[in-house]
C-alpha cells in the first residue's frame, strides 16, 4: 500500500452556472463520495484550498498571484489517498464528482514515503 | 414519488441560506449595491460547495457566508477604490459580538430577511416584480428555476429581473424596520404578495412539477417568517397559511403517475397530508379574531378545509362550501368567485339553480367567454341531462384551454360522454 495525492482542477466555469439546488447537490455528492473512501479505509487527509494565493519566486523578489489565475488551472483541493498501486489510485480516482463537470481534471500522484528509500 | 412533507423539513439549505446573505448584505449596504452583493453571495456559495464537500457544514452556515460574503464585498470596494479615502468597512461582526451569543445573530438575520420582504413587496412596484424580486432574493431561485415553474424563457426571466432590480433600487435605497412604515398597509401588501406567490406555485399548468412545489413551500416559508414577528402577526396572516396548508396537503393526490391533473373528483383521498391538515387547522384556530372581519383568505381557507376532511367527494360538506361563496360574495364580488360558486350550487341545490347561477354570470357586466366558464356549463348541461348541450360546451371548453393536462381532462370527459 502507498500514499497518492489527488489534486483537483478546473471546473469553475461549469459551477458558477449552477443553481443553489445544484450547488447542495454537488456538495451532498462529495461528501458522500468522501464518506465511501472513509469507511474504506482509502482516505488519509484533504482539504479545500481558497481561491487566493501568492506564487513566490527568486527567494520572494517576485510575487505573482500565480499562474492559476485561470479557472482551469486552479487546484480547487486535495485529498491523501491509500492505494496498492497507482492504477489502483486512478481506479479510485475516477469516481471523483469533479468529472461531473466540464473541464475539470483529477491529477494523481505517488507520494514518496522516505522510510522506504 | 411521495415528498418529505412537512415544510420546515424540505431541505434547501443553499437556496435559503442564499436569501439571508443577499438581505443582511442589502440591508448593510443598501441597494444601490445589489449587484454586487449578488455577486459576492455567490462566491460564497461556490466556496461553500467546495469547502463543505470536504466535511461536515459549519454549526453556523449562515455566519460562515456571512464572513466569506463579506470579505467579498470589502475586496469589491477595494479594487474599486471607492473606500480609498474613507474607511473601509469593518468584517460584518467583530470577535466581540460574534461571541455575544446566537440568539441576537439569528435575530438580526430574521429581522432584515423581513425587511427585505417588505422591500420586495413594495407597494410602488408591479405585482410581476413584487413576484420575481421575492423568489431571487429572498427566495434564492435561479432564473432556470423560475423559468421551469412558470413555463417562461430563460433569457425573458433574467430581464425581468434585471428590470425590476432597477425598480427597486430607484424606490428604495435602505431597508428599513417594518416598524418604522406604515405598518398596516404596507403588511396587507406583503400578505397579497405572498398568496400571489403561492397561487403561481399552485396553478394546475405545465410547469416542471417539483419546482412549482417549491415556489409553494417557499410563500409557506415567507409567511412563517412573518408570523415569527410580533410586529407582522395578523389573524389574517394566519388564516393565509391554514389556506396554504390545506391546499399543499392535497398536493400528491392532485398529480397522477404521469404528471396529469386529476380532478378533485378522483383524488386518491389516503394521499391528503394528515400532518399539514392540522397544522393548518392550528393556524385557522389562530386566526380567529372578534375584532376583525373575516378575510377572503379566512373564507378560501374553509373552503379548502372542506375538502380536506371529506372522506370522499361525494359526502363533501357542500352546503357548507356554499354558505362560504356566498360570504365571499358579499364582501367583495369577484367574478372568479361567483363562477366557482355554480359547482356548489349544483351540488346542494341541483341543475336548474346553478343554470340560473351560470346565467346570472354571463349577463354581469364585463362578462367574457373563457375556458372555466364551459367546462361548468358542460357540468351543469350534463347533471340537467342534456348530454347534447353538454358536450358542445365541452368542446368550447377544449379550445379554449390554457395547457395541455386541462385540455386533456377535458377530452377524457368528452370521450365519457360519448361512450
Amino acid at each position: 500500500m502507498s500514499n497518492f495525492l489527488f489534486l483537483f482542477r478546473g471546473g469553475d466555469e461549469s459551477f458558477s452556472k449552477l443553481s443553489q439546488e445544484e450547488k447542495q447537490a454537488h456538495m451532498q455528492v462529495w461528501q458522500t463520495w468522501m464518506g465511501g473512501l472513509q469507511e474504506k479505509g482509502h482516505l488519509v487527509d484533504g482539504e479545500p484550498l481558497s481561491g487566493e494565493g501568492k506564487v513566490v519566486r527568486d527567494r520572494g523578489e517576485v510575487i505573482t498571484n500565480g499562474p492559476f489565475a485561470e479557472g482551469s488551472e486552479m487546484v480547487g483541493g486535495y485529498l491523501i489517498i491509500t492505494a496498492d498501486n497507482l492504477e489502483h489510485a486512478v481506479e479510485i480516482s475516477k469516481g471523483c464528482p469533479i468529472f461531473d463537470y466540464e473541464g475539470s481534471t483529477t491529477e494523481v500522484r505517488p507520494i514518496v514515503s522516505m522510510g522506504e528509500h | 414519488m411521495k415528498q418529505e412533507s412537512t415544510y420546515t423539513i424540505v431541505d434547501h439549505l443553499f437556496r435559503e441560506e442564499y436569501g439571508k446573505v443577499v438581505s443582511y448584505l442589502t440591508y448593510r449596504y443598501g441597494t444601490s449595491q445589489l449587484e454586487g452583493i449578488e455577486d459576492a453571495t455567490q462566491e460564497a456559495f461556490l466556496r461553500a460547495m467546495k469547502a463543505w464537500g470536504y466535511g461536515k457544514i459549519p454549526n453556523n452556515p449562515t455566519a460562515w457566508l456571512l464572513r466569506v460574503a463579506n470579505n467579498q464585498m470589502i475586496d469589491q470596494f477595494r479594487k474599486a477604490k471607492k473606500f480609498q479615502n474613507s474607511e473601509t468597512p469593518q468584517p460584518y461582526l467583530d470577535q466581540a459580538s460574534e461571541a455575544s451569543g446566537e440568539v441576537t445573530f439569528s435575530e438580526t438575520i430574521s429581522d432584515s430577511q423581513l425587511k427585505m420582504i417588505f422591500a420586495c413587496c413594495h407597494p410602488s412596484l408591479s405585482t410581476e416584480y413584487q413576484i420575481i424580486l421575492s423568489l431571487k432574493l429572498i427566495g434564492g431561485f435561479h432564473n432556470k428555476e423560475i423559468a421551469e415553474a412558470l413555463l417562461k424563457k430563460e433569457e425573458a426571466v433574467a430581464k425581468a429581473f434585471t428590470r425590476a432590480k432597477r425598480r427597486l433600487q430607484q424606490e428604495i435605497k435602505t431597508l428599513e424596520s417594518p416598524v418604522a412604515m406604515g405598518l398596516q398597509s404596507r403588511r396587507i401588501v406583503v400578505f397579497r404578495v405572498i398568496y400571489l406567490l403561492f397561487s403561481e406555485g399552485y396553478a394546475a399548468t405545465q410547469g416542471k412539477q417539483a419546482m412549482k412545489r417549491d415556489i409553494c413551500y417557499e410563500a409557506i416559508r415567507l409567511a412563517l417568517l412573518l408570523h415569527e414577528n410580533p410586529y407582522t402577526h395578523h389573524p389574517n396572516l394566519d388564516a393565509l397559511i391554514a389556506l396554504m396548508c390545506f391546499h399543499v396537503a392535497r398536493f400528491d393526490a392532485r398529480i397522477d403517475q404521469e404528471g396529469g391533473l386529476v380532478v378533485l373528483e378522483h383524488h386518491d383521498r389516503s394521499k391528503y397530508d394528515r400532518k399539514l391538515i392540522s397544522i393548518g387547522v392550528r393556524h385557522l384556530e389562530a386566526s380567529d379574531s372578534t375584532t376583525q372581519k373575516l378575510s377572503n383568505y379566512h373564507l378560501e381557507a374553509a373552503v379548502s378545509y372542506y375538502h380536506c376532511i371529506a372522506p370522499t367527494f361525494q359526502e363533501t360538506d357542500w352546503a357548507s362550501i356554499l354558505k362560504l361563496y356566498d360570504l365571499q360574495l358579499k364582501q367583495v364580488h369577484s367574478p372568479v368567485v361567483a363562477l366557482n360558486r355554480v359547482i356548489p350550487v349544483l351540488k346542494v341545490e341541483g341543475p336548474v339553480n346553478a343554470m340560473k347561477a351560470l346565467e346570472h354570470y354571463r349577463n354581469l357586466k364585463g362578462f367574457k367567454e373563457h375556458g372555466l366558464y364551459y367546462a361548468i356549463k358542460a357540468e351543469v348541461e350534463k347533471e340537467a341531462g342534456n348530454i347534447q348541450k353538454s358536450k358542445v360546451a365541452l368542446e368550447k371548453a377544449i379550445a379554449m384551454a390554457q395547457n395541455e393536462a386541462e385540455k386533456l381532462h377535458l377530452q377524457k370527459k368528452l370521450q365519457a360522454l360519448t361512450s
